[in-house]
């Protein structure tokens, strides 16, 4: 009879050096889902001006020539922006008279009590998700009170906590929503114009 | 790329490469799938499970929030989604198939006796509840620690040493005889 803890040995080790065939096609079928989704622009812009290309000279003629265009173009676009501006505003007065500028981005107070944390961020859709944002750095206020008051557009959210840029803490204040691609629960809330 | 970080093949799929996603697909398809294998019990839904956290890994990219450990990330992704495959394969009742293609590879490298006794793993491992073979696995095959595993499940730590102990006992009680025999 072998002792208890040789069995779980044994165990453990014959689970690590079993490798599970994966189908051949296997990487293929995820490439055909992933080409399905919409595809990644975060960084398309940036791309494209940053992408090096060939430029063709074109004689001082030609420069002289298309400058002159340019020119022409950009006052004529410029008057008629001016011309289409005057000739709609009564226009739409008329058809939306309750039409407001877009709304700024209200300033929110985010809070957390975190005794032991040594950095403490906020993420969400508005600001991308991105713990490293220099404008949702919390401060610690003493007495484990961190907070950071930051702009977020008017419109509902979800955000949640970064702890030490690793651990995910939803605001015990708001109410929740669980994110189904993680299973954690993220905050939500709705952000209104003031008044 | 082959031999490009993580951090450096995601930025690259996030400025619109899609194909650049291929090179994580490949570098975490093997070593994950033994775990989707474990914790669901056949290949069909361990590759099923495997593919949907990548397609989720994907569109959800931009959220990843430290692209080197992008492997770190997908994990936590699949385990959730062998969560949600495990449950509702348990709900159709289904009973436990041993993979043909794995014991035939299997055979290839290990003698009749190391083969049986893998598959009595297999069939212990099955009959254990879901979340003490999720505790065990992680433990004992993942090799992590306690702290790692309560951030990644989002259970205590006094609940996984419960679960893994549990899971330890009731495999003990399972396969001593075929070991011992």
């Amino acid at each position: 009879m072998h002792d208890n803890d040789g069995i779980m040995k044994e165990i453990a080790r014959a689970l690590r050096a079993h490798r599970p065939p994966v189908s051949a096609s296997f990487d293929e079928r995820v490439m055909s889902a992933v080409r399905r989704l919409p595809p990644h622009s975060r960084f398309r812009l940036w791309s494209r001006l940053t992408t090096p290309r060939t430029v063709t000279v074109i004689p001082l003629s030609w420069g002289l020539l298309a400058a002159s265009v340019a020119l022409f173009a950009v006052i004529g676009v410029a008057r008629a922006f001016d011309d289409v501006q005057i000739a709609t505003k009564p226009m739409i007065t008329a058809l939306f008279p309750n039409a407001r500028a877009p709304q700024p981005p209200q300033r929110v107070q985010f809070v957390l009590v975190a005794p032991d944390a040594k950095k403490v961020a906020v993420v969400g859709d508005f600001n991308g998700w991105d713990a490293d944002h220099a404008s949702y750095q919390a401060q610690h206020r003493g007495g484990g009170v961190w907070s950071v008051t930051a702009p977020v557009p008017v419109g509902h959210h979800r955000y949640s906590f970064v702890v030490d840029d690793s651990l995910w803490v939803a605001d015990p204040t708001a109410p929740r929503v669980v994110d189904n691609d993680f299973g954690v629960a993220n905050s939500a809330m709705v952000v209104q114009e003031q008044k | 790329m082959e031999g490009s970080s993580d951090g450096v093949i995601v930025a690259r799929v996030l400025r619109g490469d899609v194909d650049a996603f291929r090179v994580l697909v490949n570098r975490y398809r093997d070593k994950y799938a033994r775990y989707a294998f474990h914790m669901l019990g056949n290949r069909e839904d361990a590759e099923e499970a495997l593919q949907d956290a990548f397609t989720r890994a994907y569109r959800s990219l931009a959220r990843c929030e430290d692209p080197e450990r992008f492997g770190a990330w997908l994990f936590r992704i699949l385990v959730n989604r062998c969560r949600t495959l495990g449950a509702r394969r348990g709900r159709r009742a289904r009973t436990f198939v041993v993979d043909e293609g794995a014991i035939l590879e299997a055979a290839e490298d290990h003698p009749a006796e190391r083969n049986a006794w893998r598959e009595e793993i297999d069939r212990g491992l099955q009959q254990l509840r879901a979340d003490q073979r999720e505790a065990f696995l992680l433990k004992y095959v993942e090799d992590m620690g306690y702290d790692e595993m309560s951030q990644l499940t989002g259970v205590g730590v006094s609940a996984l040493k419960m679960r893994v102990m549990r899971a330890c006992d009731r495999l003990r009680e399972l396969l001593s005889e075929v070991h011992s025999a």
